[in-house]
């Protein structure tokens, strides 16, 4: 269980084990059989950190998603909540246990515990609702980062950058530090840090405080990290809103990975040759089939980075290996070479499965990109990156508009374009948002409103774009997908910059594109934590230094593949963990940014 | 924010009154722009009202696009005519518009004398 934590830079089943740990102490606060309450956004990534079974032997009987109303009868002792500190909630907790109160029966203990930490103010609102007093615990499960493989983590805080840039609340931020402090107490003290953007510096400030107010009481554990590198989504938001090209991003973007697990259309994964009456097969087969996508999968480890247009080429070479190995078997004679070949046949089947799924994935993914809107909208795409025509209203957005295509769609084209142009001349942008009101109707002036306020729609300002794109070398114009030599291939010509910045932070240092840096949003960062000699990590050489880079606002998949590209390059000075707030495609990075509304339903009396 | 209490008040005088206040806003915060879609709004939200009136069918809440396509589709091409240029709609989006909505009422006589 959990292999896929440790293969990584440094072991990440160890901060997987220390949460483990935390939830177990909170969950053995409540004596006897309990029944655990949870807030939806929450057993995704808490089931990453602790399975069923183990929760059961700690006397958990029941689990129940937290609603308003009354909860499901039961007769367990405990009944304990586990949630977000958000507002909202609060009521739902009052009425469930209001309700449970009025039920009368013998006494249940409420236990309360906030993830990942207690707000004042749902505190407060839950003696408000006059039931703080019920609980007779409330406390915290301090879950900030939730290892989802061997190199990545994640908070899952999916509004992080919408508070951030909307609301100003930085409560995210303070979290994000908070979750650093707890990475470096597992694996030392990250020596040197660097960062861009207004969001960055505040972390790394609160960062440095927090240490200070310890001082003296550090962990002497070996520094395991090299180097922090904290950008902030807000330096570099065209990368998300541009399509994904790698498998697994392309997985993302069409079917959306949650928790690293995807639920695909069943259609395709029946199990062949069964017969017997199609209504039972109906059933059996609308209903969406889950998979689990992380490093544990080898052939999904291998793929999952790769641009899209090799992994055709790059299944059907494995087909070719399988069959070659089931061939071994015709030429196996003697006794001796039988029996190894048998050994390795689970070895094979699971590999045979895994390579059948994939390809049935892949056939998925592969009719969503031919399509005619797919094209269009990606060459559009490249037109604004490349520069092209972008101060004038493109018309593959105005069809789109006309045509109704799903506005998130449109609005992601909008942005691009306008960051691409440096802004738009203000009788442009008027033109785009007017066209959107009309046909999408005017509540969506907000969510206009809430896109200029976070600047991916501006009047024109300074041309940046095009010295970025030059200096920090954004489009490379022949890529080779099949065997890359840049990262630039997991945008089929487009590097992300924010992975530039982290290739160049190396080598040859940012120092060389101090002038680039200064273009972008919010101050550079670069600071350096002083640690005791001996805790020091003896760089022998040729070692590779591990970097952690943390993207505060979301990271695509894309993006992590294009470190990942970087760490195993031969020469690569370092290699990378990536942590974020929350993994995001350029769609869910918008809605989160974007307003929700529907008018109520009108009473003509 | 105005805009969105008025989406959530139930009458429609009381949707008028928060509308106009938030035009009133907009203007004094200079938001130009904004008023000038919210005016913009309210007129739509009468136009609709009266076309509900008259057809007695329910157009209210869709945008204004919708509406037209809606009513071109029910063949009222000259309230479209209207609004159309009241409203400014572009050239671009208004032949689509057409084509889409005579195709889905499968009206192609008029599909064909584009």
């Amino acid at each position: 269980m959990a292999s896929h934590l440790s293969n990584g830079p440094v072991n990440l089943g160890v901060l997987r084990e220390s949460y483990r740990r935390e939830l177990l102490e909170c969950l053995d606060k409540c004596t006897g059989s309990k029944a655990l309450v949870w807030d939806d956004n929450l057993t995704g990534p808490i089931g990453l950190i602790a399975e069923y079974s183990l929760l059961k032997e700690h006397e958990v009987d029941k689990m129940f998603p937290l609603r308003p109303g009354r909860l499901q009868p039961s007769n367990v002792q405990n009944i304990i909540f586990i949630c977000r500190p958000n507002l909202a909630l609060m009521e739902n907790i009052a009425q469930n246990v209001l309700k449970e109160e009025e039920m009368g029966g013998f006494r249940k203990d409420f236990h309360l515990f906030f993830v990942p930490r207690k707000s004042f103010l749902c505190e407060k609102a839950l003696k408000d609702l006059g039931v703080y007093g019920t609980f007779t615990n409330v406390d915290e499960f301090c879950l900030d980062l939730i290892p989802f493989d061997g190199d990545v983590l994640s908070m899952e805080m999916d509004l992080s950058y919408r508070d951030c840039v909307l609301n100003d609340d930085w409560t995210s931020l303070y979290h994000a530090a908070k979750a650093l402090m707890t990475l470096q107490a597992l694996y030392g003290i990250i020596p040197n840090i660097q960062g861009k953007g207004p969001c960055a510096k505040h972390v790394v400030e609160m960062m440095l405080r927090m240490r200070r107010e310890m001082a003296g009481q550090e962990p002497q554990i070996m520094a395991q990290i090299d180097h922090l590198l904290i950008i902030d989504r807000s330096t570099d938001p065209l990368t998300p809103l541009l399509s994904q090209l790698t498998y697994e991003g392309l997985i993302d973007e069409i079917f959306g990975i949650n928790n690293t697990t995807v639920k695909l259309p069943g259609e395709k994964f029946a199990p062949q040759g069964k017969g017997g009456d199609e209504a039972a097969e109906n059933i059996t087969t609308t209903e969406p089939k889950k998979f689990i996508l992380n490093s544990t999968e080898e052939l999904f480890a291998e793929l999952r980075d790769r641009n899209f247009n090799a992994v055709g080429p790059l299944l059907s070479r494995k087909a070719k290996l399988i069959a070659a190995q089931f061939d071994e078997r015709h030429s196996a004679k003697t006794v001796g070479e039988i029996k190894q070949f048998v050994s390795k046949l689970p070895h094979m089947q699971a590999a045979k499965t895994s390579l059948a799924t994939h390809t049935s994935i892949a056939e998925l993914v592969k009719e969503e990109t031919t399509k005619e809107e797919f094209m269009a909208s990606l060459r559009a795409q490249q037109e604004f990156y490349g520069g092209m025509e972008t101060d004038k209203a493109h018309p593959y957005i105005e069809d789109c508009i006309a045509k109704l295509e799903p506005l998130v769609k449109v609005l992601r084209l909008i942005c691009i374009q306008c960051i691409c142009n440096n802004g738009f001349k203000p009788k442009m942008l008027e033109f785009y948002k007017r066209e959107i009101l009309q046909t999408y109707g005017f509540e969506h002036l907000i969510t206009l409103h809430n896109l200029e306020k976070a600047g991916l729609l501006k009047i024109q300002g300074a041309r940046t774009y095009p010295t970025l794109r030059k200096t920090l070398k954004l489009i490379v114009e022949e890529v080779n997908e099949q065997n890359p030599n840049d990262i630039s291939y997991v945008y089929s010509g487009y590097a992300p910059l924010s992975v530039r910045l982290a290739q160049i932070a190396h080598r040859p240092g940012w120092r060389s594109i101090h002038e680039a840096l200064n273009l972008l949003p919010g101050p550079t960062i670069d600071e350096i934590q002083q640690i005791p000699m001996e805790l020091r990590r003896r760089s022998q050489t040729g070692e590779q230094k591990v970097t952690l880079v943390f993207f505060l606002g979301g990271v695509t998949h894309a993006e992590i593949a294009a470190l990942r590209f970087l760490s195993h390059q031969e020469d690569s000075p370092s290699e990378y963990i990536v942590a974020t707030t929350k993994l995001i495609t350029g769609d869910s990075w918008l809605k989160s940014i974007a307003e929700n509304l529907s008018a109520k339903s009108y009473n003509p009396f | 924010c105005k805009v969105i209490d008025s989406y959530e008040e139930e009458t429609m005088e009381a949707r008028f009154g928060c509308l106009t206040s938030a035009q009133e806003n907009f203007t004094k915060g200079k938001y130009e722009w904004a008023a000038k879609q919210t005016e913009e709004q309210i007129k739509l939200l009468r136009y609709q009202r009266r076309l509900e009136e008259e057809f007695s069918r329910a157009y209210l809440d869709l945008s204004l696009h919708e509406t037209m396509r809606k009513l071109i589709a029910e063949g009222n091409t000259k309230v479209v005519e209207q609004m159309r240029k009241e409203f400014k709609v572009p050239d671009r989006r208004f032949w689509w518009l057409k084509v889409i909505a005579f195709s889905e009422s499968g009206d192609f006589i008029e599909l064909e004398k584009f």
